[in-house]
Order: C-alpha cells, then sequence, then structure tokens
C-alpha cells in the first residue's frame, strides 16, 4: 500500500493535440472521459469505490448530490478528511468531465459539460509501427535505456535535451546524429560530457552525461571548464534498441513531429 | 593452528557483535531517519528519565510555514545542526540548541499533474550532503553547509510509473539509496542506488525478477512486468556485512491474484517473487544475497515493505546477528541476517481473520482470501496493524515498542486489467473498526526471542507516529489527538504528556547538544489516504493538519 502515487492525473489530455478545440464538446466523448478519470483519480487505493461505490472513502452513487456541490467539493475538497482538492491536480477539462460523470451517478440526466471539448478529443490514430514505436519509447523494462530518459515527447519522459526539433529520416541517420552541444566539462581533474543547461553567477548547470541516467549537477563558480566537443555519441546511448525498433520509434516521431 | 584459528572467530565473532550493538545506539548525534543504520530509533542517552520525564518541557518550538498538509518526517541532528525537511519538500538546518535558522532550501513545486500525495517522510546526511527524494521522483543533493543544491537525479517519470519517493534515503558507504512507492499500481518496483560523490548510478536492484532471472517462474506469463513489490520505505544496513536490508511490497494487483499466479502455484511455497519479502542486497552490486518471502501470494495487501531493525542477540544458547522484520499483517519474522535463516515469527494484532495460525517455520494456516464476487470481511485491514510508521528496539530491555491498530475491512476484489503506473490495487475495501472493541489501538512491548508480549498499552483511536525509545528507560510516541507521550519502556506506564496542537504522524529523536538531552517530534496530521479514511471512523474528532517541530528538554539548571 503506497500511500502516494495513488492520484493519476491528466497524463492523457495533456498529451492529446488540441486539434479540435473548436469543436463543441460530445457529451458521450465528456462522459466516458469522466468515467476514465473517475477510475484511475477518484476509485484509487483508499479512496472512493469502482462507479462511485463505497470504499475507503463514502458512497457517491446515488446520493441526491447536484452537480454544482458536487463541482464545489471536488474543486475545494472536504477539510480534515481524506477528500484533496482537485483544482490543481486535473485540467479544467477534466474537472469538468468528472463532476459531470458523477453527476450522472446522482440521476442527473444531461450534466452540463461545459465548453472546452478539447480534452474529450481522441488522439489520432497512430499506425501499428507508430504506436508500437511509442511503446518502445517509454518502455521501462529498458530502464535508463529508453528514450524517454532523456526526451520528452506527448508529456512523457524526462527533458533533459532540448524538444527534438527534427527527426531524422532513417535509423543511420539517426545513428550518425551529430551532438554539437554536449561539451566536455572538466572539474576536479576528471573529464565528462555535459549538456550546460546555463552558466550564471550561482555556477554552471549542467547535465553530467557519464552513465544514464544524466546527472544534473551545480557546481560551484569557477570550478568547471567547458570545452567544445566531446567524445559522447548519441549512438552509443541507444543500444537498448535493435535496428526494427529504432525503426518503429522513427515512424512514432514522425507521426508525432508533424506539424 | 586448529585451536588459534577457532579462538580468533570467536574474538573476531565477539568484537563485530559487540560493534553491531554499539552501532545500533545513537548518542549526542541522531544521524539517520531511524537513528542509526541499524534502525532501532534508540538513544543511549539517560538525562531524561523515568524519574525526572514528569519536568520534560518545550526548549524551542519550529513552525515550517509549510501547513497545508502534514509534517511525518523523523529529524536528523549532527554536531548540533538539525535537518528537518516538510511535506513539499523543504528542507531546513537548524541549529539544535535554539531553533535558530541557519539555511533553508525549497524545492521547486513539481508541476500539477505529476501524481502522487503531498508528503515526505524524511532526509538523509552524509559525504557533507543532505539527501532526499520528492514527489516528482528526484534525488536531491545539497550541500550540508550551505543548503546549495549539488545535483539530482531522475529515477523514473513519476507521470508514466505513478511512482515517487517519499521515504528518506538510506546512506550507506559511498552510496545513497532509494525505493520508491507506486506498488498498488501497475508498476515493477525497484530500489536504485547512486554515488554519493557525483549522483551517478551505481545499481538498480528490481523486485521482481526479468525473463530469464530466477524467480520470473513465480509470475504468470508477462505479469512480472507491473506486479509491484514497490520497496517505498527505508532499508537497513550492516557495515560489517556489507549488506543491506530492505522490505518490499506486495504483488500487484493487490486483492485479485488471477492474473499474476501461475496455474497449480503451490502457496504454501514462493510465489510472485520477490514481493512480500525482506531482501538482503550486497552494497557494492546490488546483488541479491538471501530473500525471505513472508505472504506468498500476499492478496490481502500486507506490505512487507516496513523498516528492518537489526540487532544481536541470543538465540536458543546461541549468540545471533539477526533483523526483525513485521509486515502489515502484524506478522513478525526474526531471521539470521548472514543467511536469511528463520528463526522465529510472531504476530501482533489481537483481531486476525487472513489466517488462522502460523507454523513454526512461518507457513500461513488457513489462509482467509479475497474471492471475485465476493465480500470478505479481513482483519487487519489494509490499513495495516502497523502502518508505516516505525517500531522502536531497546536493548536494554530487549524489547520491541510497536504501535498497533486494531481494523477490518470489507474486500471486494475486482478484475480489471493492468494499465501502467494506473491504480491495480483491483479491490474495494472500506475500513471499519474491529468488532465487539472500545480501544482501537495499543503500544506494545513484544520480545523477538519468544514472541511475547509483555505490555500493552490500549489507546482509544488509531497510532500513527513513530517511536522512540532511550536510555532513560523511555518510550516516546504521539498520537492522532495531538498529544505527544512518554511511557515507562519496562511497565507500560504512562509517565508524562503534552498536547502538541495537531495530531501526530511523523517520527521523534533524541540528541543532546553541549551535554543537554533533547528530545524533537514532529506534529501535524496527514488526513490524505490513511488519515483521511481512519479519521472517517471517528466521526467525532477534528484532528488538525500543521507542520511544526516541538523540541523539550529537562529545565535549565534541573539536572
Amino acid at each position: 500500500m503506497k500511500r502516494s502515487g495513488l492520484i493519476w492525473t491528466a497524463l492523457i489530455a495533456a498529451a492529446l493535440p488540441c486539434t479540435a478545440q473548436n469543436q463543441a464538446p460530445n457529451q458521450t466523448v465528456v462522459l466516458k472521459r469522466g468515467e476514465q478519470m473517475f477510475a484511475t483519480t477518484c476509485a484509487t487505493g483508499y479512496c472512493h469505490g469502482a462507479r462511485g461505490g463505497e470504499s475507503g472513502a463514502p458512497r457517491l452513487a446515488g446520493r441526491g448530490f447536484d452537480q454544482t456541490y458536487i463541482g464545489g467539493v471536488v474543486t475545494r475538497g472536504i477539510p480534515d478528511t481524506g477528500m484533496p482538492s482537485f483544482a490543481t491536480r486535473l485540467s479544467r477539462p477534466d474537472l469538468t468531465a468528472v463532476v459531470a460523470y458523477v453527476a450522472t451517478l446522482n440521476g442527473v440526466a444531461n450534466p452540463d459539460i461545459g465548453g472546452g471539448g478539447a480534452a474529450a478529443t481522441p488522439a489520432p490514430a497512430l499506425s501499428a509501427e507508430a504506436a508500437r514505436g511509442a511503446r518502445l519509447f517509454t518502455e521501462a523494462t529498458r530502464s535508463f535505456g529508453r528514450c524517454s530518459t532523456c526526451h520528452e515527447v506527448r508529456g512523457f519522459g524526462i527533458s533533459v535535451a532540448a524538444p527534438i526539433a527534427r527527426v531524422p529520416d532513417s535509423v543511420p541517420a539517426l545513428k550518425a546524429l551529430a551532438t554539437p552541444n554536449v561539451k566536455t566539462g572538466t572539474m576536479d581533474g576528471e573529464s565528462m560530457p555535459s549538456l550546460v543547461l546555463s552558466e550564471g553567477k550561482k555556477g554552471p548547470l549542467f547535465y553530467d552525461l557519464t552513465s544514464a541516467p544524466p546527472v544534473e549537477r551545480n557546481a560551484e563558480p569557477g570550478s568547471v571548464k567547458f570545452t567544445d566537443g566531446s567524445t559522447w555519441r548519441h549512438s552509443s546511448v541507444i543500444g537498448a534498441y535493435n535496428d526494427a525498433e529504432l525503426n518503429a520509434i522513427l515512424a512514432y516521431l514522425h507521426t508525432t513531429m508533424k506539424p | 593452528m586448529m585451536v588459534t584459528m577457532r579462538f580468533a572467530l570467536i574474538v573476531l565473532f565477539a568484537m563485530s557483535s559487540a560493534l553491531a550493538q554499539e552501532a545500533g545506539a545513537t548518542r549526542a548525534d541522531w544521524v539517520h531517519n531511524a537513528g542509526t543504520q541499524f534502525s532501532w530509533r534508540y538513544s543511549a542517552l539517560n538525562q531524561i528519565d523515568t524519574a525526572n520525564v514528569k519536568s520534560l518541557t518545550p526548549a524551542w518550538i519550529f513552525q515550517t510555514g509549510d501547513y497545508a498538509e502534514n509534517l511525518q518526517t523523523t529529524p536528523v541532528v549532527e554536531n548540533g545542526v538539525m535537518y528537518l525537511i516538510t511535506a513539499r519538500a523543504r528542507v531546513f538546518a537548524l541549529d539544535a540548541a535554539t531553533g535558530r535558522e541557519i539555511w533553508n532550501y525549497r524545492y521547486p513545486e513539481p508541476p500539477p499533474n505529476t501524481p502522487g500525495f503531498v508528503g515526505n517522510r524524511g532526509l538523509a546526511i552524509g559525504d557533507g550532503k543532505v539527501f532526499f527524494g520528492t514527489k516528482d521522483n528526484y534525488v536531491v543533493a545539497l550541500d550540508q553547509k550551505t543548503g546549495r543544491m549539488l545535483w539530482r537525479v531522475n529515477i523514473d517519470d513519476a507521470r508514466q510509473c505513478g511512482c515517487n519517493i517519499t521515504a528518506a534515503p538510506l546512506v550507506a558507504k559511498d552510496k545513497v539509496i532509494v525505493g520508491g512507492t507506486g506498488g498498488d499500481g501497475a508498476h515493477r518496483g525497484y530500489i536504485t542506488a547512486f554515488n554519493t560523490k557525483n549522483g551517478r548510478l551505481a545499481w538498480r536492484w528490481y523486485v521482481i525478477p526479468g525473463p530469464g532471472e530466477k524467480g520470473n517462474e513465480t509470475w504468470k506469463g508477462d505479469s512480472w512486468r507491473f506486479g509491484g513489490g514497490a520497496p517505498w520505505l527505508t532499508g537497513s544496513y550492516d557495515p560489517a556485512l556489507s549488506l543491506v536490508y530492505w522490505g518490499t511490497g506486495n504483488a500487484a494487483a493487490d486483492f485479485f491474484d488471477g492474473d499474476r499466479v501461475p496455474a497449480k502455484a503451490d502457496k504454501s511455497k514462493e510465489v510472485n517473487l520477490y514481493t512480500a519479502s525482506v531482501v538482503a542486497l550486497d552494497v557494492d552490486t546490488g546483488k541479491l544475497r538471501w530473500h525471505h518471502q513472508e505472504i506468498p501470494d500476499d492478496q490481502w495487501d500486507f506490505d512487507s515493505a516496513y523498516e528492518v531493525p537489526l540487532m544481536d542477540r541470543e538465540v536458543r544458547g546461541r549468540m545471533r546477528q539477526i533483523l526483525v522484520h513485521m509486515n502489515k499483517s502484524g506478522l513478525t519474522s526474526v531471521l539470521d541476517r548472514t543467511t536469511g535463516e528463520l528463526l522465529g515469527v510472531f504476530s501482533v494484532p489481537e483481531v486476525r481473520t487472513w489466517i488462522s495460525g502460523i507454523t513454526e517455520d512461518g507457513k500461513l494456516v488457513g489462509r482467509n482470501e479475497p474471492k471475485l464476487g465476493k465480500t470478505t470481511t479481513i482483519c487487519p485491514s489494509a490499513a495495516g496493524a502497523k502502518s508505516w510508521n516505525s517500531m522502536a528496539y531497546s536493548p536494554r530491555t530487549g524489547f520491541l515498542y510497536v504501535p498497533v491498530n486494531e481494523l477490518c475491512a470489507d474486500v471486494t476484489p475486482n478484475n480489471r486489467p493492468a494499465e501502467e503506473g494506473q491504480n491495480y490495487m483491483n479491490g474495494e475495501f472500506p475500513i471499519k473498526l474491529a468488532p465487539g472493541r472500545t480501544t482501537y489501538s495499543h503500544v506494545d512491548a513484544w520480545d523477538p526471542i519468544t514472541g511475547k508480549r509483555t505490555w500493552s498499552m490500549p489507546y482509544k483511536y488509531v497510532l500513527l507516529a513513530s517511536m522512540l525509545t532511550t536510555a532513560g528507560d523511555l518510550v516516546f510516541t504521539g498520537n492522532p489527538e495531538g498529544e505527544f507521550f512518554a511511557l515507562d519502556a519496562k511497565t507500560g506506564n504512562k509517565l508524562w504528556s503534552y498536547q502538541t496542537g495537531a495530531g501526530l504522524r511523523g517520527g521523534a529523536a533524541a540528541y543532546a547538544v553541549n551535554g543537554r538531552e533533547y528530545v524533537a517530534t514532529t506534529t501535524g496530521w496527514h488526513s490524505s489516504v490513511v488519515g483521511g479514511a481512519v479519521m472517517a471512523l471517528f466521526p467525532d474528532q477534528d484532528w488538525r493538519l500543521g507542520s511544526t517541530l516541538v523540541v523539550f528538554a529537562l529545565p535549565e539548571g534541573s539536572r
């Protein structure tokens, strides 16, 4: 029982491109979204039961709650109880969706689903190859060997590297990728491949790329000397994947990075 | 030659035993979250004792300003400086005699879509640094003298794994070691070690073996990928053996085992390794040296992730290097910590329905398993006969001091599929009070060798703060009503108490500066999850949040 990590937030929504921002929200889609949010955010751990049943927290279904009341409680929480405020934990569309869903559990037939349906817009379908690439990009079994150790795409991964601006056309091109922004830092007689974030008065802030995962380091002012170029190669950190897998990842990135 | 060697071995063993006993107690400093790397939460200081404790009075109070939730940490003290971390990872260095702030550091607020509740259970010091984990899954190192950030490293994307670091890291040798939460979600737990010097990865040990590794065959299909087992609290370290000891969480899905237990699995043997276990890892390599599984196929969320006190005791006429480990069911294993051999087992709650008994060799008898499509009342509840708040051990009395709760739950499992990083408890389990009682918790003194309870002090509500014991033969802890109190370690008689104003949910420490002994406690209730769930059982109660440190001493001139 992990007393943390039990609130699962609006990852999917954050990861979705807003291609249909101006379309009117669709009630079925919003309620489906609300149901999904409820299952992953509210019906967890010591909290509410599935579909608004009783569990560690009280039953919510069939209590005669109106939508305004539900919205207030979800937004503000209930002080001195296990019910937190979700005002900053969920995006606005997700809050609307989950409140609307709980309203339906209380007999509200046509709940207000707000004006913005962006969060309820389904993601464009990925090809089978690109979907496989998406999985590989973040695949947990690869531990620190996965792409998302250094790259954030669609709301997943650690943004060590700057956002991917251009996707290589092929696996050989990916392997040949030049990384001129990686420098060689020298500190206490030790050299390390370094990705410099800033060199301000508080001392340089940089990623030490000696081994995965990268370590964000903040050195004393003047204690590190950076020189251009390094022995670090992108090709040496993607060895957890074979060429077919890299192809799938490129297919995913090409789809995702399309203008 | 033979005789000389044997003599040398005896001397060596006697020396290492003496060292182990010495190493378990704190003196002026309290340098680890649990006192020392042996996790006793015992101080050898005895200025405050059973005779004078009634004069104990606040010496100073520190308000952290991080009031929205709780203060669950145990303060750490070295050379007259106290280090304290709050729920939102604000770190303070304070003059331990006066409370004067020396420096503070605020970890940047993680983005709002970071999963997990607000809370932090402690920090670690070592190698001139202060280490802690964060809600967005970083291990951070600060300069111990200035509070300046030196390095930080991400262990996993919290948004993907649904996991993060809430417990104090363990500093062992030249490593800083962390577990992580997420075991109630579809996640595969691990312990990760970094070099204290530069934050570079030293090793990672996965609780669940991958394909081709021994133990993977105890999992059905590819259920090992999301099988839980998160080792989310803090382990112990024996420098003489170079072994790190850690408890691992229950398997996921928690209440439904249909997707993770292979057909024809024998539950009297090991299932879903190495979940629900205590493990010994080599500090240098992270390699598994031995393991002991406490609950094969844990279907009750009894989570063996808790503290691992290490001690040397005579067992059946022979001095042994042992460890004691309790999981949430209150089932407690006593093991030889050099080999993992089971030396004894006992159970602490008064109300128990999940099993009917345990054999001498630790086998569970009469498993009362939750079943799909049915509701089964299980005692103790998944909130734990003991929750994560730690026990304490005194070498003077030989007793473990354990906070025990008497709660049950009506468990209804479901078989939802795993979705990475999302909740994967697969059950509803409203918690209720154990029937036929008027008190729902007790502080107990248990002898780990005999498995017998010597005394028990009942309490009306629940106990969710850690224990502290001292050579003054005192046991300190606090309750949700805000009372911080001292018991006689030999009898359990209540000798002193002080109303701190907010519910107690963290830990206490004893230390000395310039010869004056202090006892420091955190105060500030945590109402999310367990705190909220148990509070709902007592609707007339109003347990207050907060985030304050209260430090006690005997009045000047009274010593």
